[in-house]
């Protein structure tokens, strides 16, 4: 479904991508894992036509309108209200209004579509952008450290979307250097260090491989049972 | 088409809500107004279209190059053309719901100035039909400097001199025979010459000028799109 073959990607004098290759499988959680500036936001910059690779090749199998797209800026309109925000795309797609609300309300955003988006906290603007990147049902789904900076509780929320995404039959390519996040969502991780692939498989079986199963304090799991009441 | 729609109504909420537009489209009528019945209507010797036929022309002349170019600008700023390029909008659908939005919200204010004025029928049409020609031309410079400003803050670093530049002009050129000589070339200037001609003159010279002004501008946006294009 999304694959990269041998991708090699310069910046002037500096290499960010030297033969990278790997292949996401139609409806499963794809993670690409690394460092910040490792170049994952690179890759889906390529694998979504936004860069152009200086060799390889890459495909994804859905065409563009059928891709969904959230990212770290969030690209949204920052006067416009939530609704008003996703409109622009329902239009687009021609998608009825009523889905923009169901989009908002699968994202915990159904009491604030009348709210402009520069007076939302940073986790309500990710949960937006998620709305708009999951408004029209994508076959495809690329999505950028989707939690980074929010708390346990909306990146929980936001998790528990991503698989029900996943189990409605989206494939989903996340990047992430939250190595957690990575075991509890991804079916198959890739990690990116060096401009190149190092390691993949499933996460279990990679940690495995490496001796690296181990049994430690969830405190997240405390925050959300004691704080997270309201977001279940 | 759809997409063309989706960004004339984003572009039209978002200019109810943003000030700095807002104030742009409400300002030069309200100074016509209340200069007019303030100063022309008690002055036998100042004739009442005066002042609606400057702040009209001045209006022409800068609202929609910086109304163009901070659009731009802040969409480009914001990664939200990325998105809407995702979503498969082209950049001259994008270009044309902008500029369509500000055209037709300078064509409404183009009759208020004409209301001002005390012009009905033919003169109506002819003072309406110039100030949209000058907004064209005004428009096509906007998108310009819209492509080529990274942010909103070098958008209006670049667009407030061209459009203070473009207002004055015809007012200096009165006052100054070699000003007059070079300035001849700038479409507010044949505005100018329009609105203060009689109105049987013929036009087809100055009107001449300001397409000319508008093929000119045109064709630097295509340059401008070519080596920079939109969402770069």
């Amino acid at each position: 479904m999304v694959r990269m073959d041998n991708i090699v990607k310069s910046f002037g004098p500096q290499t960010v991508l030297s033969g990278v290759t790997f292949e996401a499988r139609e409806k499963q959680i794809f993670g690409l894992l690394g460092r910040s500036g490792a170049g994952k936001t690179t890759i889906i910059n390529i694998l979504t036509n936004q860069l152009k690779a200086d060799s390889g090749s890459h495909e994804i199998g859905a065409p563009p309108f059928e891709t969904g797209l959230m990212l770290d800026e969030d690209g949204l309109f920052p006067r416009l209200s939530c609704i008003e925000n996703l409109d622009v795309f329902a239009t687009i797609y021609k998608i009825p209004r009523k889905k923009a609300l169901e989009a908002l309300q699968n994202v915990e955003l159904g009491g604030s579509e009348k709210k402009p988006v520069n007076k939302l906290s940073k986790g309500m603007r990710q949960r937006l952008a998620l709305a708009r990147a999951i408004l029209h049902e994508p076959k495809a789904l690329f999505l950028d450290e989707p939690t980074s900076g929010l708390d346990p509780v909306t990146a929980h929320g936001i998790h528990k979307l991503i698989l029900q995404l996943r189990d409605r039959g989206t494939t989903i390519f996340l990047t992430t250097h939250n190595m957690e996040e990575s075991v509890k969502l991804c079916d198959y991780v890739a990690l990116l260090h060096g401009g190149k692939i190092v390691e993949q498989g499933v996460p279990t079986e990679v940690c495995e491989r490496h001796n690296a199963m181990k049994t430690m304090p969830d405190m997240e799991a405390v925050f959300i049972k004691m704080t997270g009441e309201a977001a279940e | 088409m759809r997409s063309i729609s989706a960004i004339f109504v984003k572009q039209a909420r978002d200019a109810l809500k943003n000030a700095t537009i807002f104030i742009q489209f409400i300002l030069f009528p309200i100074m016509a107004f209340v200069m007019t019945e303030m100063m022309a209507k008690p002055d036998p010797e100042i004739p009442n279209s005066m002042f609606a036929v400057t702040f009209g022309a001045m209006f022409a002349g800068m609202t929609p190059l910086t109304l163009i170019a901070m659009a731009i600008a802040e969409d480009k700023e914001n990664k939200s053309l990325r998105f809407l390029s995702m979503a498969g909008v082209k950049p001259h659908h994008y270009l044309t719901g902008i500029t369509g939005f500000v055209l037709i919200a300078c064509a409404v204010v183009s009759v208020l100035f004409a209301l001002i004025a005390e012009f009905s029928g033919m003169l109506m049409i002819r003072f309406v039909g110039v100030l949209l020609l000058g907004a064209t031309a005004s428009a096509a410079l906007g998108a310009t400097v819209g492509i080529f400003a990274k942010n909103q803050q070098s958008a209006t670093a670049l667009a407030t001199p061209l459009a203070v530049m473009l207002a004055l002009v015809p007012m200096m050129s009165q006052f100054n025979e070699s000003v007059r000589r070079i300035a001849g070339v700038v479409f507010t200037v044949q505005m100018n010459v329009i609105f203060t001609n009689e109105p049987t003159a013929s036009m087809a010279e100055p009107l001449l000028m300001i397409c000319a002004n508008i093929v000119v501008f045109v064709g630097l946006f295509v340059l401008a799109y070519k080596k920079k294009r939109l969402n770069s």
